[in-house]
């Protein structure tokens, strides 16, 4: 079995996912994980995809060219390692930013994360607003280190927010098990 | 104390509509104590349902105590047969379920809740939960109709990968 990391991104429209898997599905391969949504009016996939052993990242996106062209997809195709890397594990807690736009907002707060070694695991960020008044918002699911609780990390947070001028909260996102 | 295995996706009868028990016989009785026995036997597990320890039938057992997030508590609660009556003011948590183990997401859950259902000494009970406890009850009801959280959640992007899961389950072992 190889994997492969591919994405495909062009304007939305009905049949991008149906055109795209199409292909994958003639080609042998099983789709794993996905991420596919709208981002600026642009349909963005990001699909983990195992495939025969002998099937060539470049031979795959070849034959994903025919569709690419009629729906004027940006698609790549790439090789992973076959093994599923571990996270860093620890207790998940979701944050919220969100304000007038500005330059450097994620990678403001993205460094801060980064310097507690705290594991972003998920990430959405939207311009939304209205014209001339943008408002930038970005909700991250996060997993702590040990020895970092919440409370922390949202009074560092805080603190980066009053900075950049933006609003900021951090809340658990630990599942109930029912 | 039978502990029965806990069934997972893709198992048919978690997609089933649930038969109603109607009398509280040994059967029944036998049913209700392996679901309390199983649910114990997970600690982190406050609610379970017939049809995930493979019996079709329309019985749960919920116990909230202890839980940070609960307001009404009723202890230890087995009812068969379990109706809404009153469902009210719905509001988004994330939850996950022993039989989908990698998997969470977001479903909105009414926080005022009465039920009514039968008890194992086959008396009708009528049961007022809020909060934690309600969203626990109507988990459970929703598996008696063969319905996950992944039928309820409210977007697509509402659900998410489960990360502490092989943590809980070494701990367990």
């Amino acid at each position: 079995m190889a994997h492969f990391a591919v994405s495909a991104v062009g304007a939305d429209r009905p049949g991008i996912v149906a055109a795209v898997t199409g292909v994958l599905v003639d080609q042998g391969c099983n789709l794993e994980d996905t991420s596919m949504s709208i981002l600026r009016g642009h349909f963005a996939m990001m699909l983990l995809v195992a495939g025969p052993k002998g099937l060539a990242p470049a031979t795959l996106e070849e034959e994903l060219g025919g569709i690419a062209g009629r729906f004027d997809l940006v698609v790549a195709v790439r090789p992973i390692d076959e093994a599923v890397p571990a996270s860093p594990s620890g207790e998940p807690w979701n944050v919220a930013v969100y304000g007038a736009d500005r330059p450097g907002i994620v990678h403001q707060v993205a460094s801060l994360l980064a310097e507690a070694e705290v594991n972003i695991t998920d990430l959405t960020t939207r311009l939304i607003g209205e014209d001339g008044r943008p408002v930038y918002a970005m909700i991250l699911e996060v997993t702590l280190p040990p020895g970092l609780d919440g409370d922390e990390l949202s009074s560092r947070l805080e603190t980066r927010a009053r900075e950049l001028g933006v609003e900021c909260s951090v809340h658990p996102s630990e599942a109930d098990i029912l | 104390m039978v502990v029965r295995p806990v069934l997972r996706l893709p198992e048919p009868v978690l997609k089933r509509r649930a038969e109603p028990v109607l009398r509280v016989d040994d059967a029944a009785r036998a049913l209700a104590l392996d679901l309390v026995d199983t649910m114990r036997a997970s600690p982190a597990c406050v609610g379970l349902a017939a049809p995930q320890i493979g019996v079709s039938l329309r019985a749960f057992v919920i116990d909230v105590s202890g839980h940070r997030k609960a307001r009404s508590c009723h202890g230890e609660v087995v009812l068969l047969d379990p109706e809404v009556l009153v469902a009210q003011d719905p509001v988004h948590g994330r939850e996950g379920c022993m039989s989908v183990p990698d998997l969470t997401g977001e479903v909105a859950r009414a926080t005022t809740l009465v039920v009514r259902g039968l008890t194992l000494e086959g008396e009708e009970r009528v049961l007022r939960v809020d909060a934690f406890e309600a969203r626990a009850v109507q988990h459970e009801i929703d598996h008696l109709d063969g319905l996950l959280f992944l039928d309820r959640v409210s977007s697509a992007d509402a659900v998410f990968r489960r990360k502490v899961y092989r943590q809980e389950r070494r701990l367990r072992e």
